[in-house]
């Protein structure tokens, strides 16, 4: 019999609003306490303590509205953020300063978080959702420099951008951005050149969350239908389904590859965070603590391979926090 | 009479005495010439120093047997000659030496010494003393030429005897005193020190004499008792004096490998000499090593102090001078040393602290490497021996042999860490604290002392955790367990940590049988680590590692707290965990694998009985403490740990085993100090997230929710409004996990429930309580109001009006005017109270949703088949109505839904269960009095009234057992309810009207009294209602005054109850009667009877 699936080491409580992104610092040499940044409904970004399991700090930078993405540029000291207000701050959160030190304006209104990416020391390229409809803009940070926008071919009406992924295949080669769309497809643009290498359509429903393990050259995407996605670049530049998964409950709102490339994690509407073998998408665990729909996953960047934790933030207002599958 | 200050007076003086003397050596002459000297002055004697002497020389040299009193006198008498001078020619000294000792000398036919009187023993032995003492410097030096050795080895040898084998005690000291003087360690200030070279000199001289003077010496300190504590103490010290000079460290240091060529004349003399090299050496501290012990034997058991103190003084001496040379013979020493530390005279104790202090210092043992040995093969020993001691020996024989083993590690010190890297010795030393500290698990009383029922909120200043008096096995000394408690602590405060801790833990989850001790000893072990109430001799050599203390307190921690550990079985209270739950819970070990493999033979076991179970108990309490004791170690570093400690000890804060909670009382006391917080409740209060972390995590867990609801209970109970929205959460899980088990934690669940509403009205319920009772008292005041505005002066036109207000009062009332009928109806449901206006709108706050979320499951437990379950359930639904009574318009709705269940409980349940159904149908009235009273007198009262009168004959027939039976406490129960509900709901004059006859039987003398009162206190309710037709019902029955119309034109009263005779109601009724007046006297109201209808 397979061993019942474990409880949350712990469960996160007080952000008091449903929790829309998470975000691990972890992996800092020791005297450097572990961090999670989780942005909530109520426009909050906390910072989560991970030895006292306490708000260390709360920001408030997006005038009560949403948070829906937050990611740490380099060290723990830097902090980006996305909100409903539709901008996207920039936060120096160095020696307990908490100020926003830049920040963009989107112009968009949807629910797509921006995608980050370094490219060289102290330099990012992110995607992000532009102003007009299918527009998906490249800008450099922390120049703020506009790279390029990509703009789907005029009547292929793949809808808002739903979900981006920036990748390089290895440090210094070509940006490239996966987006999936509203119409259900996945598009892969070079972004140097602005153009579309491919396009995939995987879901009959829009495309809720994708990600890609350039290793594997191989890709996940979840929508609202019951079926995971699962899908290959090929030597070509084109991307080829790869296989479906059918799930019991439709819905999901976020997936993540473990950054060992092991395992990823898919959270979901009916309230279950569930643990697939990436090699072969192996169901391994459903772990079912929340009681309303997950938001968001997230792996930390521990990095010592037993330290490391899977934190999920869902609509009632806790986040759990997991240690599972540490040890392979 | 110094009267010869000159010399040449003096002589004068003298001359003709010593003339007289060398003519004819008498005792008389003696005499004179002593009688003179008294009348010269020190100086003038000195120049005549040996013209005097001569004659007296000349008569001790004098050939052939003299008088024993001559030589005896002669001897004083040259011997008060040097007292006042000094000798300064070498040649002198010698001469008189020799003289001197050869009075002593046996005659040289017998080996024996001379059967010579003790007073001229005693005046040689004086009068060397003193010529010892009257020469100075080199003059003295010169005696201890390896030529004048024969000399001094006759002199030693006839002291020695003397001490030896005489039988007066002064002479036997004077002689230990006498050698003392001679081998040039007298204790007296006026002898100038010897230089290095001198004293080396000294040293080879001595060695000659040395098994000589040690053997003699020896046999003294064994002797026997009766030659008196002085003569055993002198020749104690000169024991070590003389050994401590010759086996001196320094000294054997300068001995060249080969001997010294001496000069030619002396050749005989050098065969005497004794080369001290290395192999001498040797075997020397080889036989003083025998020697050592014999007088350690006897001297650490002296019945007089004094030895004993003098015998640290030796261990001290050598100690200092001859760690190296002396060494094999430590092992011995410092046993005698260590064992004096508890010595019954405190001057010993004392001094024997100094020593051992001293001695850690100088770091004698930490710096020499075979000393260290030495020790530790001690230790070695006496661990070994320790478990049969600890059986064998009384607890006095068990003081003084840990004493020992703690004043060997204590002297070890920082070297404990050679002894703890041998594993033999650690296993050696672990066994032995193991096995002394079992404990005695046979007490019935530890399994049986119950936390009395309910838990109170945690006191404020819950005494410090002070450590639960333990029982031990081998012994019930106190001191012992101090002394091992030591014993711990020094291991702790030098030994390595991790290796120590790594070790005991080691033992902890080798077996159960160790558990316990191993857990003792790890708590020690860190206090010790700490440094906290350790008593040691020497600081450490590294400080201690913070960052290290704390890994190994996480570690214990967790080793402690884990469920194999934490979670043992201590009671066989059925009540909280059904059989097929421990079922579960034995599963559940079997899945955590192997290392609990024998906690999980002991749950498995059908029967568990009270030994393991004392056992269990008494480990927990150990890890409790032990988390006191890290808390207290750590302080403020701590507070990082609460996340994982916190939560287990609150939950045995809770538990029913009396010594478990009130230890972890204890711990969460050390907590708050360890910690800074000033109270329990603020310990609760600011960790109150990781509280409810480990409820809602536990909750998922069927078998641990009991535990986790002990928690949240006792959280609860310590907190305050602040904590709402984190017990919010919490309680939404602990409803989604009744729901998931209504059957089996209901009542589990339903404490916790209890405790939340309990809480919520607490920090909510009770201003709107008060406001709406502020509200009631109006009504009831503006009621009265209008009843007694025409009450001042009664007029016939009054009366008249009155009847004529009744009549068209009763036409309405009897459906003249039907319209209206219908809206009163539905007044009674729609029409808002005023102050429920504002609410209507605005969100419900959090904790009436809470309430309201508790009510909806109080209606499905409503019917519980366990009538605990329905009186708890009872209970908690009519907290909730009370914290939903600001919110009419929540709570008239879930009233509906309650209703039908709760009537079913007012009607056909037990007693105890209608009681409370009471209760909370009165709570309920107080805000929906308008909607239940329509439904009371439909549904219930019609049901209750019947019951009543149906009962009422049988009680009344009934004998004295019929108070036991259901009946009887059923017909109680309604009756002590319906009064005051009566009351609550506001009751229309009909339904009174029925309550009151079904009662009225009950006031009957026949009825057993308990019912008599229950009905009286209906009846009492009912003239606060409406004390009228109460009154006329009353005298219905029995009226004891007649009553004077107050105008002519009316007719005399005549009501039924006059001119009766007595019967079985009168006195119930008289009594009734009575109150009523006082009532009306005292009361706002003013009585309306008179205008009562007839």
């Amino acid at each position: 019999m397979a061993l019942p699936p474990p409880d949350p080491q712990f469960v996160l409580r007080g952000t008091s609003a449903p929790v829309h992104a998470l975000h691990f610092s972890c992996g800092g040499p020791e005297p450097d306490i572990p961090l999670l940044f989780s942005g909530s409904e109520n426009g909050f970004i906390h910072v989560w303590n991970l030895k006292t399991h306490r708000v260390d700090t709360a920001l408030d930078g997006h005038g009560r509205k949403s948070v829906y993405c937050v990611e740490t540029m380099g060290g723990k000291d830097r902090l980006l953020s996305q909100g409903r207000d539709q901008r996207i701050c920039l936060w120096d959160l160095a020696e307990g300063r908490t100020s926003v030190t830049d920040s963009v304006f989107t112009e968009h209104v949807g629910f797509c978080r921006c995608s980050l990416l370094k490219v060289a020391q102290g330099r990012w390229l992110m995607a992000m959702a532009a102003r007009s409809v299918e527009e998906v803009q490249i800008l450099e940070l922390p120049s703020k420099t506009s790279v390029c926008t990509l703009k789907p071919e005029v009547g292929a009406k793949l809808g808002m951008p739903m979900c981006l992924k920036l990748w390089q295949v290895s440090c210094g080669s070509q940006p490239v951005l996966l987006a999936g769309y509203e119409d259900g497809s996945v598009v892969l643009w070079n972004v140097s050149m602005g153009k579309a290498l491919s396009q995939l359509t995987c879901h009959q429903e829009p495309v809720m969350s994708l990600d890609f393990d350039s290793e594997k050259a191989k890709g996940i995407s979840g929508s609202s239908e019951k079926v995971l996605s699962i899908w290959s670049l090929n030597e070509q530049q084109n991307l080829q389904v790869y296989k479906t998964h059918e799930l019991v409950n439709a819905g999901i709102s976020d997936i993540t590859i473990r950054p060992d490339k092991k395992i990823l994690a898919t959270a979901g509407w009916d309230h279950r965070i569930r643990i697939f073998g990436w090699k072969k998408l192996k169901p391994l665990a459903v772990l079912d603590y929340h009681t309303a729909t997950v938001h968001c996953v997230s792996f930390s960047d521990h990095s010592s391979p037993q330290h490391r934790l899977l934190a999920a933030g869902s609509k009632d207002q806790r986040i759990s926090v997991w240690s599972i599958y540490a040890h392979t | 009479m110094a009267v010869f200050d000159t010399p040449q007076a003096a002589f004068g003086a003298l001359r003709p005495v010593c003339v007289q003397l060398t003519r004819a050596q008498t005792m008389e002459n003696v005499r004179q010439l002593q009688a003179h000297l008294a009348g010269v002055s020190g100086a003038a004697l000195q120049e005549l120093q040996e013209y005097v002497l001569f004659p007296l020389r000349f008569a001790l040299r004098m050939p052939g047997p003299k008088q024993e009193r001559l030589v005896q006198s002669l001897v004083q008498c040259i011997s008060s000659v040097l007292a006042a001078t000094c000798v300064k020619k070498q040649e002198l000294l010698q001469e008189l030496f020799s003289e001197l000792c050869t009075c002593l000398a046996p005659p040289p036919s017998s080996g024996q010494a001379a059967p010579l009187s003790e007073e001229l023993k005693l005046a040689v032995i004086q009068a060397l003393h003193t010529l010892m003492h009257s020469a100075y410097g080199d003059v003295i030096l010169s005696l201890y030429q390896p030529s004048s050795l024969p000399l001094l080895g006759f002199a030693v040898s006839l002291l020695l005897t003397l001490a030896e084998q005489e039988k007066a005690k002064q002479i036997k000291i004077s002689a230990l005193e006498c050698l003392q003087v001679l081998v040039l360690q007298c204790d007296c200030q006026e002898h100038q020190h010897l230089d290095e070279d001198e004293e080396q000199q000294c040293g080879d001289l001595f060695a000659s004499f040395l098994p000589g003077i040690s053997i003699a010496l020896s046999r003294v300190i064994a002797g026997d008792i009766k030659q008196g504590h002085k003569t055993t103490v002198s020749a104690i010290r000169l024991f070590y004096q003389i050994v401590g000079l010759v086996m001196a460290d320094k000294q054997l240091a300068r001995i060249p490998k080969s001997k010294e060529k001496l000069l030619v004349e002396h050749s005989r003399v050098s065969e005497l000499m004794i080369h001290r090299g290395p192999d001498w050496t040797k075997s020397t501290a080889e036989k003083l090593s025998l020697l050592l012990h014999k007088v350690v034997e006897s001297s650490s058991v002296h019945p007089h102090w004094k030895v004993r103190l003098e015998l640290v003084e030796l261990v001290h001496h050598l100690l200092r001078n001859c760690s190296q040379s002396l060494v094999d013979s430590f092992s011995h020493l410092l046993k005698a040393l260590v064992g004096l530390v508890n010595d019954e005279n405190s001057e010993v104790q004392s001094r024997c602290n100094t020593v051992l202090q001293e001695i850690a210092e100088q770091r004698i043992v930490a710096q020499n490497r075979a000393l260290a040995d030495v020790l530790s093969e001690n230790l070695h020993s006496l661990a070994t021996a320790l478990p049969r001691l600890m059986n064998s020996q009384d607890d006095m024989g068990k003081v003084s042999t840990l004493s020992l083993l703690l004043g060997y590690l204590k002297l070890l010190g920082p070297k404990i860490n050679i002894v703890l890297n041998s594993v033999s010795h650690l296993q050696r030393l672990s066994k032995a604290l193991v096995q002394v500290l079992e404990l005695d698990v046979t007490d019935v009383k530890i399994v049986e002392a119950r936390r009395s029922e309910p838990p109170g909120p945690l006191q404020q200043g819950v005494q410090k955790g002070r450590c639960q008096k333990k029982y031990f096995r081998f012994f019930t000394e106190e001191k012992v367990f101090q002394l091992l408690q030591q014993v711990c602590r020094v291991l702790g405060y030098y030994g390595n940590l991790y290796l120590l801790v790594d070790h005991f833990m080691g033992l902890y989850s080798e077996s159960g049988l160790y558990r316990k001790q191993a857990a003792m000893i790890l708590n020690e072990l860190v206090m010790g680590a700490a440094g906290v109430g350790v008593d040691f001799l020497q600081e450490r050599e590294v400080p201690l590692n913070v960052d290290d203390l704390k890994g190994s307190v996480t570690s214990i921690l967790d080793e402690y707290m884990d469920q194999a550990n934490w979670y043992l079985v201590t009671s066989v209270d059925t009540e909280e965990s059904s059989p097929e739950q421990s079922e579960q819970r034995l599963g559940l070990a079997v899945r955590a694998g192997g290392v609990s493999s024998d906690v999980l033979l002991l749950s498995s076991e059908p029967r568990v009985t009270t030994r393991t179970m004392n056992s269990n108990i008494w480990q927990i309490c150990i890890q409790l403490e032990g988390v006191g004791c890290f808390a207290a170690v750590l302080g403020k570093e701590f507070q990082l740990l609460l996340l994982s400690a916190l939560y287990p000890v609150l939950e045995k804060a809770g538990d029913r085993t009396l010594l478990i909670s009130e230890t972890a009382l204890g711990t969460l006391a050390d907590i708050c100090e360890a910690c800074g917080y000033s109270s329990v409740q603020c310990l609760i209060n600011e960790n109150s997230d990781y509280l409810v972390n480990g409820i809602s995590l536990n909750l998922r867990q069927l078998e641990y929710q009991p535990r986790a609801s002990q928690v949240l209970d006792t959280m609860l109970k310590n907190s305050d409004a602040s904590l709402l929205p984190l017990v919010e959460d919490v309680i939404q899980d602990v409803l989604s996990a009744l729901d998931q088990s209504y059957n089996n934690q209901a009542s589990t669940f339903l404490r916790v429930l209890h405790s939340v509403m309990t809480a919520l009205v607490q920090w909510f319920g009770v201003p709107s309580a008060e406001e709406h009772q502020q509200r009631q008292t109006d009504k009831g005041q503006s009621r009265t109001r209008s009843q007694g505005q025409w009450e001042v002066t009664i007029t016939s036109q009054e009366v008249e009006q009155f009847f004529l207000d009744y009549v068209s009062q009763k036409k309405i009332a009897e459906g003249d005017l039907p319209h209206l009928e219908e809206e009163a109806d539905e007044v009674s449901l729609a029409k808002p109270e005023p102050n429920s206006n504002t609410e209507g709108e605005a969100p419900m706050p959090s904790h009436a949703q809470l309430a309201r979320d508790v009510m909806e499951r109080c209606i499905h437990l409503l019917s519980d088949g366990s009538l605990r379950v329905r009186l708890k359930v009872l209970d908690v639904l009519e907290l909730c109505v009370t914290v939903l009574h600001p919110h009419e318009n929540h709570l008239l709705p879930m009233a509906h839904r309650v209703w039908p269940a709760l009537v079913t409980r007012l009607i056909s349940d037990d007693p105890l269960a209608v009681l409370r159904a009471f209760k909370v149908l009165c709570t309920l009235a107080q805000t929906c009095g308008d909607f239940l009273r329509q439904r009371f007198s439909r549904d219930v009262l019609p049901k209750l009234t019947s019951s009543l009168l149906s009962q009422a004959p049988v009680s009344a027939r009934a004998g004295p057992v019929y108070s036991h039976t259901l009946a009887f406490k059923l017909q109680l129960a309604v009756l002590q309810g319906l009064g005051s509900l009566c009351e609550r709901l506001d009751m229309g004059e009909s339904d009174l009207n029925k309550v009151a006859d079904a009662c009225l039987i009950y006031l009957s003398a026949k009825q057993p009294v308990k019912l008599q009162e229950a009905a009286q206190s209906v009846f009492l309710h009912l003239m606060h209602v409406d004390p009228d037709s109460t009154w006329l019902l009353l005298s219905e029955v029995c009226c004891p005054e007649g009553y004077e119309p107050p105008h002519p034109s009316l007719r005399p009263v005549k009501l039924g109850g006059m001119g009766r005779p007595r019967n079985e109601l009168t006195d119930n009724v008289l009594l009734l009667l009575q109150r009523l007046q006082q009532l009306e006297c005292t009361g706002p109201r003013t009585s309306t009877q008179q205008a009562s209808p007839s």
